[in-house]
């Protein structure tokens, strides 16, 4: 099928969506001009009118063609294409039959009296607009126009909530949703690219021009997959370019359900064997908790921080530096030294100073500035840290304590503080914790050495 | 200040004439197109408009830019804030060190394959040779660690950090020959001109402390070999406060840090600031923009006056430190001496510091100078990963080592049992990293049995480059500077971030 269209027409055919736009511009402009035309009463606008509709004319004959050339590529919807297609036609013949009377050069005595040029006009722009829309439809899908409407949304299919995983089909939970953001925009019932939708399991089933989408358990030849893993200058990637590419944990789940899952639609997680790590993709996925514990931290979402905010922060000593550009994720830094037991009151002002932000602050250093333990019972409420300096600081075992409700942190360091072996009870308790940093403790090789036979505990890392 | 300048001024009659023409458009600059552009300004959000004006010295105000970056980085969440570049210059045989090739033993003396050597050229030194002896290497290789990775016995002190290391050994670059080489290593191309990889990353991501200088480089003292020049440290095209700063390898690293006899300095901000007001209206009339460079480094040369004495004093070191690194150590600008000196800068947030030790080019008596090398240089590395994982820094610093080419399998000029030379090879090569992001205790990339070409998971100098920038938060493809007409990266138009070797 594919074969048969030369590659030059479907080149051609490519313009249809420029072309479109100039009888569009053209007839609503006579449209425009025979309304002004009458409330001035200025019959001057007609030698322009007449010309627009020839303009009008004649470039919708051209769309015509080239909208032809490019429904010969078949990836659009037969029966909405038939639409268009005749609605297209249509257009372009009433132009021709509207410009013939408004120039003269068609004389109908019968129509004299019907005001024919303002009849034909309007049928011009209604026939117009109805084709428009249904261009609009096949290009962007049905669905475009009126997807951010404030009337009529219809909801959306909402799975019901789980709160284990083992309950979450593969297919609906973890595949389709994937699909349907990253593929689902070009492969829909409506548009399908390359004759291939994934509205529904029996589309997907059906697979496109160049054959299945999948081949159960064979990922090398599903072509859905092995698409999306090539060069992304390969001509066949996919998505294409511009488009934004499948990240890699969403094509770690697409090889687990055609691999492992056999391409099953029903199947649910509980039923199959699951390695790790898509364990911890899919619990990201879903917003559970990551039983693993091996998964990067998914990072937070922030709000921006008001710069006054920042400005204060930054007037009281700190260093902010923002993690990745307008994230509204943040590293603090207090310089070392900037507190001593001589000032030590003022840390407690200080880091009041920075709870505003307080789920924006991803890094925290505050080494070396005689930060105790009451310091850490505000720091306990900065639930997003991944990563904590509190070297050499008085800190005891009782200030671990108090942190130990923030479960994203996965390196601490505390090396030359006063913690001993019993805060390991409190690591434990920290799920994401993998490193803590504990040098210069009372903290000794032997108990590191016992602690570290246990399951599912962060590393301790001494030094010499 | 009793100074009454405000505007250059000349005595040349001639050049009056022309001053008061400028001071007619200053005029219309001031007025017409001043307001405009303050109009357009707040319409643009103003702190983007002066961003870029805004390094100008001095003016370290409270939020500085530190918050948001103007360049809109970093573009993903790094995993390193500072780096350590281990720069072994020279080339180190990766035959005798780290990549080891037991079967090489029974082809002793045989003649390369051409098969393998496949028509490469190679340099004029080793190109007209009649043969090419295959000389396994006359070292012992043991397996350490939990990784058991394969390291020689002339690196005993790094064979105990072997699970903290991240081996590549399928690096591969362009250039055959040292200046070239380590150019293209440093700059991302072999011909001068480009900036240096720790340019790009001050001009991308600025300083964490405004008192030292954001890119050091350090050259050590007890190595000598193939020269180094500044411009591998150089900015190139970006502006001139972003090139690195060389600390002398003496005792002294900063000269004339100290006041002179007789002096004792309360004037200085006073002429500081004199100079600076009088280079600035050097930039109001000739609008160069490495006039704002230069007074920020006259700026930044003041801060240095106490924060370099500060950093480079070692003596509140303890015994066991200075015994960790080795007896070098105490000696300043020795490699050991030097690491210790990152050490406390990486400590103080310099975020990018860049070693070099010289002599890694064993043309011929390749075991005995692996040896001597490894002898002056094991130690203070494997001290200073040690170190920095001790204090909880090697979380997110990065540590790199390697050099700007292999060498050969073949041996240059005559092969004896205990004696061989070895020639450039840019074909295979080994590097390691250690630290922040990247895998601890991970080989990756393989090389065939001669160790001359790489059968498995290649890693081009771009793609070290661009996995480099990428730990930083930055994506190669998208640190651009515009300049004489087309916008340069790092990288040029190549790289691939090497994800296979990240956590």
């Amino acid at each position: 099928m594919e074969s048969s269209v030369p590659d030059f027409i479907l080149f051609l055919g490519r313009f249809h969506p420029l072309v479109v736009h100039l009888p569009i511009g053209f007839l609503i402009f006579a449209f425009i001009l025979e309304l002004y035309g009458r409330w001035k009463r200025d019959s001057g606008t007609s030698l322009a009118i007449e010309f627009a509709l020839l303009g009008g004319a004649l470039s919708a004959a051209v769309a015509c063609v080239l909208g032809y050339m490019l429904s010969l590529s078949g990836d659009y919807d037969e029966s909405m294409l038939d639409t268009h297609f005749w609605f297209g036609i249509a257009t372009t013949l009433v132009v021709f039959f509207a410009w013939s009377i408004r120039s003269g050069k068609l004389n109908i005595t019968k129509l004299k009296g019907l005001k024919p040029n303002m009849a034909s006009l309007t049928l011009v722009v209604v026939l117009v607009s109805i084709t428009g829309h249904y261009g609009g439809n096949l290009t962007h899908g049905s669905d475009y126009l009126v997807k951010y409407a404030p009337f009529g949304r219809k909801e959306k299919v909402v799975l019901p909530p789980i709160d284990k995983l083992e309950d979450a089909a593969v297919y609906d939970y973890l595949v389709n949703p994937i699909l349907d953001a990253k593929c689902a925009s070009c492969h829909n019932s409506n548009k399908k690219k390359g004759g291939l939708s994934f509205q529904d399991s029996i589309d997907i089933k059906k697979g496109g021009k160049n054959g299945e989408a999948f081949i159960a358990g064979n990922v090398a030849k599903s072509e859905m997959i092995r698409r999306t893993m090539l060069d992304p200058h390969h001509e066949d990637y996919m998505p294409p370019e511009g488009k934004t590419p499948l990240t890699d944990e969403e094509k770690s789940i697409l090889t687990f359900w055609i691999e492992k899952a056999n391409a099953d639609f029903r199947v649910k997680m509980g039923e199959l064997e699951t390695p790790e790590e898509i364990t911890s993709i899919a619990s990201n996925m879903l917003g559970l908790e990551d039983v693993t514990g091996k998964s990067g931290i998914p990072l937070p979402k922030a709000v921006q921080v008001n710069e006054e905010i920042l400005k204060d922060i930054a007037d009281a000593g700190f260093k902010v530096r923002e993690l990745i550009f307008e994230s509204g994720l943040y590293e603090v830094v207090l310089p070392p030294h900037f507190i001593s037991s001589k000032n030590g009151e003022e840390l407690d002002g200080k880091l009041e100073k920075l709870l505003p932000m307080k789920d924006n602050i991803i890094w925290l250093s505050l080494k070396d500035n005689d930060v105790r333990d009451r310091h850490l019972k505000t720091i306990g409420q900065f639930v997003n840290l991944q990563k904590v300096e509190l070297e050499k600081n008085p800190i005891t075992d009782v200030g671990i304590a108090e942190i130990t409700g923030i479960q994203s942190i996965t390196g601490l360091n505390l090396y030359q503080t006063k913690i001993t072996a019993s805060s390991f009870e409190n690591f434990i308790k920290m799920k994401g914790l993998k490193r803590v940093y504990a040098w210069g403790t009372a903290i000794t090789e032997a108990e590191v050495t016992s602690f570290a036979e246990k399951e599912n505990r962060p590393a301790i890392i001494m030094g010499m | 200040m009793c100074d009454h300048h405000d505007k250059l001024r000349s005595n040349n009659r001639d050049l009056q004439s022309i001053e008061k023409q400028w001071d007619r458009r200053e005029f219309f600059k001031k007025t017409s197109l001043g307001i405009g552009a303050m109009a357009l300004g707040s319409l643009l959000q103003s702190e983007k408009l002066w961003g870029a004006v805004n390094p100008v010295a001095g003016s370290i105000d409270s939020l500085n830019s530190f918050a948001k970056n103007k360049l809109g980085l970093p573009h993903h969440l790094p995993k390193a804030k500072r780096i350590v570049y281990l720069f072994q210059s020279g080339g180190p045989s990766q035959l005798d060190l780290f990549d080891y090739k037991p079967k090489l033993k029974d082809m002793f003396g045989q003649d390369l394959p051409d098969s393998i050597r496949a028509g490469q050229r190679l340099t004029g030194m080793s190109a007209d040779q009649t043969a090419f002896p295959i000389a396994a290497s006359t070292l012992n290789f043991k397996q350490y660690g939990e990784s058991r990775a394969w390291v020689s016995d002339a690196m005993p002190y790094l064979s105990e950090v072997v699970d903290d290391l991240c081996f590549i050994k399928g690096m591969h670059t362009d250039a055959i020959n040292h200046d070239p080489a380590i150019t293209f290593f440093q700059t991302g191309s072999q011909q001068p001109g480009r900036p240096s990889i720790g340019s790009w990353i001050s001009y991308g991501l600025g300083s964490d402390n405004d008192n030292l200088p954001t890119f050091i480089s350090l050259v050590s003292k007890n190595g000598s070999g193939q020269p180094l020049y500044s411009r591998l440290w150089g900015n190139g095209f970006l502006p001139t406060e972003h090139q690195g700063v060389q600390f002398r390898s003496g005792k002294d690293p900063v000269l004339y840090l100290g006041d002179p006899e007789n002096y004792d300095g309360n004037d200085r901000r006073q002429m500081l600031d004199y100079l600076k007001k009088l280079n600035g209206m050097a930039y109001d009339a000739f609008g160069d923009p490495e006039i704002n460079a230069r007074i920020a480094q006259y700026e930044m040369a003041y801060r240095m006056q106490t924060s370099v004495p500060d950093v480079t004093d070692t003596s509140d070191e303890p015994d066991y430190i200075f015994d960790m690194y080795g007896p070098d150590s105490r000696n300043p600008g020795t490699y050991a001496a030097n690491c210790l000196m990152a050490r406390k800068l990486l400590e103080k947030d310099v975020k990018f510091v860049q070693l070099y030790h010289q002599g890694w080019d064993q043309h011929g008596n390749c075991p005995g100078g692996v040896k001597y090398q490894s002898k002056n240089t094991d130690q203070g590395t494997a001290a200073l990963i040690k170190d920095l994982k001790q204090r909880g820094m090697l979380e997110d610093t990065l540590v790199v080592w390697g050099g700007e080419f292999g060498r050969t399998v073949y041996s240059q000029g005559q092969l004896t049992e205990t004696n061989y030379g070895r020639d450039h090879h840019p074909k295979a090569f080994t590097m390691f990293m250690a630290g922040a992001g990247v895998k601890p205790g991970f080989t990756y990339g393989e090389t065939d049995d001669f160790g001359y070409n790489i059968i498995k998971d290649p890693v081009h100098t771009h793609d070290f480059q661009a996995t480099l920038l990428h730990l930083f938060g930055i994506d190669h493809e998208r640190l651009t500077f515009k300049h004489q007409g087309r916008r340069y990266r790092l990288t040029d138009v190549h790289g691939d971030v090497v994800k296979d070797i990240l956590i």
